[in-house]
């Protein structure tokens, strides 16, 4: 009878604490959109410049320099972009192209639609050590509800794989914290720690729901473009 | 702009997708003169829909009776579906105007910033920052 009881009251649970999470599924740009006046509740936190160990500063402030020379020449800025490689965590929750959010009780999937980048996270599971899982692009997601925040957390990934240049261990563990600001306005607190930072790297982006939006598929088939020695790009002309 | 106003209206979402970029774009643009434009009439060969970006192939006419081939380069699908292009707005064959920025290095191609259909439709690509890209053709 006991038994009975529990077991109804888990199935009563269930359902109702279901019911209690926001819904984040469905499609999501990045707000504000470029040229739209931004409703300061909902805006993003900037960037801020990583804060990086004055071991690893200087590298980097060299290769903002150089960016920056680039990014004024109309030059590619030598991002995973230009040799077709997905950005990878946590440089894909930028959001270039729209988004989107499938959510399950025990697993949301978070769908970019730049190169298909999906990263899979299982809720209520504990976050495996980064030195056991190989590292990846989108590394090693698990998620928890903190009240109405959904609290992702995310280790693994390849040191290679780079947010704005910046340098990182293998250790790096990312914590995102994200919420309704409004029914159709989603907000990603991110925080990156890692040893190779004095403090936490902490930003934020918005999003807006869009209605009907289909995500579509993008494959990164035919890259013609590549960059010369000189750094210059260049076109791969179909000779005929 | 020469352009009718059912087709300006497809300026603004593009424009939106395009400078939705943080930062700098896939990529930049750099390989293509900004300072000018040709302007190409011919056949269609090849419009390729492929990520990371389509590709306009035609045989535009070279003014002594010839053809010569060129490569215009254009935005992304899931850009220029936004956009109000599809995989089926052109085919080989089509006799079309074309506008470009050629490339720097004198390679026979450029970007495409206009294209007019055989029907006489004017069509934009929306490449990002299209208001710098100077027409002089």
């Amino acid at each position: 009878m006991r038994k009975a009881l529990f077991l109804a009251a888990v199935m009563m649970a269930s359902p109702a604490s279901a019911a209690d999470h926001p819904d984040f599924s469905g499609t999501w740009e990045r707000y504000p959109p470029p040229g739209e006046k931004v409703d300061p509740r909902y805006a993003p936190t900037p960037i801020p410049d990583p804060p990086l160990k004055p071991e690893y500063k200087a590298e980097w402030q060299a290769n903002q320099k150089k960016l920056q020379q680039r990014i004024e020449e109309g030059q590619p800025a030598g991002d995973n972009y230009v040799h077709c490689i997905p950005d990878g965590m946590p440089a894909m929750m930028m959001g270039m192209f729209p988004m989107e959010v499938f959510q399950r009780p025990e697993q949301i999937n978070i769908t970019q639609e730049a190169f298909t980048q999906v990263r899979r996270v299982y809720m209520n599971q504990t976050l495996p050590k980064w030195d056991e899982v190989d590292p990846s692009f989108y590394g090693a997601s698990v998620g928890h509800w903190e009240g109405d925040t959904l609290v992702m957390e995310t280790t693994g990934i390849k040191e290679d794989v780079r947010f704005r240049w910046t340098p990182h261990s293998g250790a790096m563990k990312i914590t995102e914290r994200m919420r309704l600001l409004a029914p159709d306005i989603l907000s990603d607190q991110i925080t990156v720690e890692d040893s190779y930072l004095e403090k936490p790297w902490v930003y934020s982006y918005s999003f807006r729901r869009m209605k009907d939006y289909k995500l579509q598929e993008y494959v990164c088939e035919d890259n013609r473009e590549y960059v010369s020695e000189d750094g210059s790009q260049h076109l791969r002309i179909d000779k005929k | 702009m020469r352009l009718k106003t059912g087709v300006r209206l497809l300026v603004l979402p593009l424009a939106a997708a395009t400078s939705a970029v943080p930062g700098s774009a896939h990529h930049s643009f750099a390989m293509f003169d900004n300072t000018r434009s040709v302007t190409l009439h011919g056949k269609v060969t090849a419009y390729q829909w492929t990520n990371p970006h389509s590709y306009l192939e035609i045989d535009a006419e070279d003014g002594k009776g010839g053809t010569k081939h060129y490569t215009m380069e254009m935005t992304s699908p899931n850009m220029l579906h936004r956009g109000g292009w599809s995989s089926r707005t052109v085919k080989p064959g089509d006799s079309v105007t074309a506008v470009m920025a050629p490339l720097r290095d004198g390679q026979p191609g450029g970007l495409l910033l206009e294209l007019t259909l055989p029907n006489g439709t004017k069509m934009l690509p929306g490449v990002p920052n299209a208001q710098r890209y100077k027409v002089t053709s």
